[in-house]
């Protein structure tokens, strides 16, 4: 019985080791698309370009921003703060 | 089906005989395989560990946080990277541990009516603390030109704003003064990677942006190994060989002043500056984060930071905030200071201001 069972075409060995191709084909094919898009998507290329990117992305989080002037109460009210925040770190 | 139904046994028998026999010389055999390529491999090992190289990069890879290090654990930590460093770049190579100093917080002050955008602050950076160089090129400090017309703001009326008060209470709501008028400047049209032939520009003033040395920093905040952490004199630091590279600190930044080694740095051994700090700027390794850290083998030596020093024009001031006498201080008691990203909560140590 158990020799029938290894030939029974949907139990069998060959059919387990099909499926498992069959997963790792689909898992590499999805790994392979996904590298595909994303190297299209990707504004730059290569490792230079990841330089590049990071510069990039530090003027685009700086433009757009306000400075605004402190009244001399909000310059004594920040030094303040600053200072007790130390103290509070060094306790 | 039937056929093997009607096997004989006997045939069977020879039948699970020479599988196991052909199992029993597979295991053999693989065994074998296994013996040989682990002599081959230890031996590969040994002969590796032979080179000086090898033998630090293996005891660099085990050790600890520096901070959580004994002190025979530091000096050997130390030892390591002089040792390799020295044969690296073919010169006499230091690490510092010094320590930083007791009753000192540290903080900076840029007089954006004096900066005229050279970029000297940004070069004397990059040679001082040993950024990498070329394609793989990084700094930690970023110039923007902003143009003129961005700055708006009454003097006079400055101090005149005061909270509204209602029979609901005081809601801290500014009425009077500035409070209908834009009283500061925009970094709207700003430009980061001018390639002017001569500054300053006329119609531009300019403004440096490196890392802004928090109180509350959100990048120690962020770091899941706590690789980066802020020293009791208020600058927040890197281990570089405890950092794992996961650039969680970079996106916690508002202000994106971290930078990432994606390769192997590039820094030419004529370049390289010799008297480094274990937190500060001995050479980086790939896959690991650096900023700037008011350059910790100067300033915990009561010398400036190198991006001062280069300044031509004496934009930049540097000091303790505890002190009262500081150049900060009197900076933060006389001019007219910017707050910037204020929204976060950060406490940045680093103000912008107009002489």
């Amino acid at each position: 019985m158990k020799e029938t069972a290894m030939t029974d075409n949907k139990n069998s060995r060959r059919s387990f080791l099909g499926k498992v191709a069959a997963a790792v084909g689909v898992i590499a094919a999805a790994g392979y698309v996904k590298t595909l898009i994303s190297g299209a998507t990707s504004p730059t290329v290569g490792v230079a370009g990841k330089y590049t990117d990071d510069a990039v992305q530090q003027e685009e989080a700086l433009l757009g921003n306000r400075l605004v002037i402190m009244t001399d109460a909000e310059k004594t009210q920040r030094l303040d703060e600053l200072l007790r925040c130390h103290y509070k770190e060094i306790s | 089906m039937s056929e093997e139904n009607n096997t004989n046994p006997e045939e069977s028998a020879d039948l699970d005989n020479s599988r196991r026999d052909f199992l029993r010389y597979v295991c053999t055999s693989s065994a074998a395989a296994l013996v040989v390529a682990s002599e081959s491999s230890a031996a590969a090992v040994v002969e590796e560990a032979n080179s000086a190289d090898a033998e630090v990069t293996v005891a660099e890879f085990f050790q600890g946080h520096f901070v959580l290090m004994s002190d025979e654990e530091k000096k050997q930590a130390i030892a390591r990277l002089e040792k390799r460093y020295s044969a690296q770049y073919g010169k006499k190579t230091t690490v510092s541990d010094v320590a930083a100093p007791d009753g000192v917080l540290f903080g900076y002050a840029l007089d954006m009516s004096k900066c005229i955008g050279c970029r000297r602050c940004v070069h004397a950076c990059a040679e001082e603390n040993n950024q990498s160089r070329g394609e793989s090129a990084i700094q930690w400090i970023q110039v923007m030109k902003i143009p003129k017309g961005n700055i708006s703001f009454s003097a006079e009326e400055l101090e005149k704003g005061y909270p509204e008060k209602s029979r609901f209470g005081d809601y801290g709501v500014q009425v009077g003064g500035n409070a209908y008028h834009p009283a500061g400047l925009t970094t709207e049209g700003a430009q980061s990677y001018y390639q002017d032939e001569a500054v300053p520009d006329k119609d531009f003033f300019y403004m440096p942006v490196q890392c802004q040395q928090c109180e509350k920093p959100p990048c120690v905040k962020a770091c899941p190994v706590r690789a980066t952490f802020r020293d009791h004199a208020g600058v927040v630091l890197i281990d570089y060989n405890w950092c794992i590279g996961c650039r969680m600190c970079q996106l916690a930044c508002p202000y994106h002043a971290r930078r990432f080694n994606w390769g192997e740095p590039n820094l030419p051994a004529e370049e390289m500056n010799p008297k480094t700090h274990y937190f500060g700027n001995r050479p980086r390794m790939k896959g690991v984060m650096e900023k700037c850290t008011f350059c910790v083998q100067r300033t915990r030596e009561g010398r400036n930071p190198a991006c001062l020093e280069a300044c031509p024009v004496g934009a930049r001031k540097f000091g303790n905030l505890l002190d009262p006498e500081s150049d900060v201080r009197k900076v933060l008691a006389t001019k007219r200071v910017f707050r910037f990203k204020e929204e976060f909560g950060t406490y940045p140590k680093f103000f912008y201001y107009i002489g």
